[in-house]
């Protein structure tokens, strides 16, 4: 009975570390927190928001999802082989959401440039403000997750080293990028 | 900066209560006095640094970047002993971001990593303090002593002032990028790994603050929405959380060079869940 108590003590709750959901639940708080204020402020002044949100292409926006949606479902898939001791399987899963990330990425950086070549500059206009930042604070968490996708790919490369933790924390730092990009492609994109 | 130090001489029992003679003990022979008294000027300083920059200076929370010159000179009058009583006291007490540094080094030095780790946060966070703190107290107060000067000079150091305290944030961010990486690597459980992931979330507001530099009225001003009021509420929650976290560093110290043990009340609360459960 004691063994049984001990064993349901020492079950994990959620995937990874504990310590990242912390992390999660924090930057989903400061996002809640980004996107109170441009949904306050586009209430307030929607002539300053919605003309210029029209200029956005959807289509592109649609294909960030999708490109870090397939991440996630890569990463997942990472964390499938590596329970299941397919180490090789797990890197080249781990590489192929870097892979994705670096797709999504390239994406994100033309369609800046395409938006300041037609005049919607950062400063240009109060929407587009809120475009730059909101995109731009997420690529920058796009970039962390390069250095954690590149932890992962280290611990499963040693037999030494192959902590299952870790490569589910860096799991769920992924699905935290792509969940934050769904949230902005929709408040962005879609709300109008 | 040697976290570990060998203790040869025992030292008396500490007397019981909270008399003077028991303080005077703690002066002379708690081998952790010199922590706490690291701590207890971390403590201290932010409560000066709060009630001198949001009450006596009300330079917290930033005033309108967006004034014209004229009411930029009115804002100094307005403030002008504000300014000179509440910066003189911070010129005194500046010195004590040396020992609050110091003890954030310490808690690296007795984790298991490079030594690296404690002097790189010591260095940047020295630095830092420049562009990050002393360079609006001393605009400002030059500013407050000089009403005379032409009124585009004093706009010129009101801007100067608060581009400095609040666009400079960022200088920040590596040093909480080393903590961080020293906290997630680290095997002798110094501080909680939620906490490193708190030093990410924190690095990455001060990059939210860069907008400042552009704009100067709207949620992205300096004294806006987005680059200053949620910032500084993670800032709140951030320094909140490392001066209870080094409170309970100090609290398992064993001088020792391996993982720090849990506090007594942990422990204590451990076993009897674990003897409860073997019930």
């Amino acid at each position: 009975m004691t063994q049984i108590k001990d064993s349901a003590r020492h079950t994990r709750v959620v995937p990874g570390q504990p310590d990242m959901w912390a992390f999660v639940l924090f930057e989903a708080l400061i996002f809640t927190g980004y996107f109170s204020v441009y949904l306050f402020n586009r209430a307030q002044r929607p002539d300053d928001f919605l003309p210029y949100q029209a200029s956005l292409d959807l289509r592109i926006g649609v294909l960030n999802t999708v490109v870090l949606l397939l991440s996630s479902w890569s990463i997942a898939r990472c964390v499938e082989a590596a329970r299941a001791g397919d180490y090789r399987k797990a890197s080249l899963k781990a590489g192929l959401t870097a892979l994705f990330g670096v797709v999504f990425f390239v994406i994100k950086a033309s369609e800046w440039v395409h938006y300041t070549a037609q005049g919607n500059g950062v400063t240009s206009n109060e929407f587009f403000n809120y475009y730059f930042f909101l995109t731009g604070i997420h690529c920058l968490h796009l970039l962390i997750g390069f250095v954690v996708l590149a932890v992962v790919i280290y611990q499963l490369r040693s037999p030494l080293r192959r902590s299952q933790q870790l490569i589910e924390t860096g799991a769920t730092y992924w699905h935290t990028v792509d969940f934050l990009w769904v949230l902005i492609f929709a408040l962005l994109y879609v709300v109008r | 900066m040697t976290a570990a130090t060998t203790r040869s001489a025992s030292p008396p029992a500490p007397p019981a209560g909270r008399s003077l003679r028991a303080v005077g003990w703690h002066l002379r022979h708690n081998p952790k006095r010199e922590l706490w008294v690291a701590w207890w000027a971390m403590v201290v300083f932010y409560q000066f640094f709060g009630v001198i920059f949001f009450i006596v200076t009300r330079t917290q929370p930033p005033p309108n970047p967006a004034l014209d010159v004229a009411s930029r000179v009115q804002w100094f009058h307005d403030n002008h002993d504000g300014l000179l009583i509440g910066f003189a006291i911070i010129f005194i007490v500046l010195g004590m971001t040396a020992p609050i540094n110091a003890l954030i080094a310490y808690s690296m030095r007795r984790m298991s990593v490079s030594p690296a780790f404690g002097y790189a946060y010591l260095v940047m966070y020295s630095l830092s303090a420049i562009p990050g703190m002393l360079l609006l107290c001393i605009v400002l107060t030059v500013g407050a002593y000089r009403p005379d000067r032409s009124p585009e000079l004093i706009s010129w150091l009101y801007d100067f002032a608060f581009l400095s305290f609040v666009g400079t944030m960022g200088v920040f961010l590596i040093g909480s990028l080393v903590w961080m990486t020293a906290i997630l690597i680290d095997t002798n459980r110094v501080l909680p790994k939620w906490f490193g992931y708190l030093n990410l979330c924190n690095a990455l507001t001060e990059v939210v603050v860069s907008p400042a530099w552009i704009f100067d009225r709207g949620v992205f001003a300096w004294n806006g929405l987005i680059a200053w009021w949620i910032n500084m509420v993670v800032f709140a929650i951030y320094t909140g959380a490392f001066i209870v976290l080094l409170k309970q560093m100090i609290q398992r110290e064993d001088f020792g060079t391996g993982p720090l043990p849990d506090l007594e009340s942990r422990r204590h609360s451990d076993e009897s869940t674990a003897s409860t459960e073997a019930r």
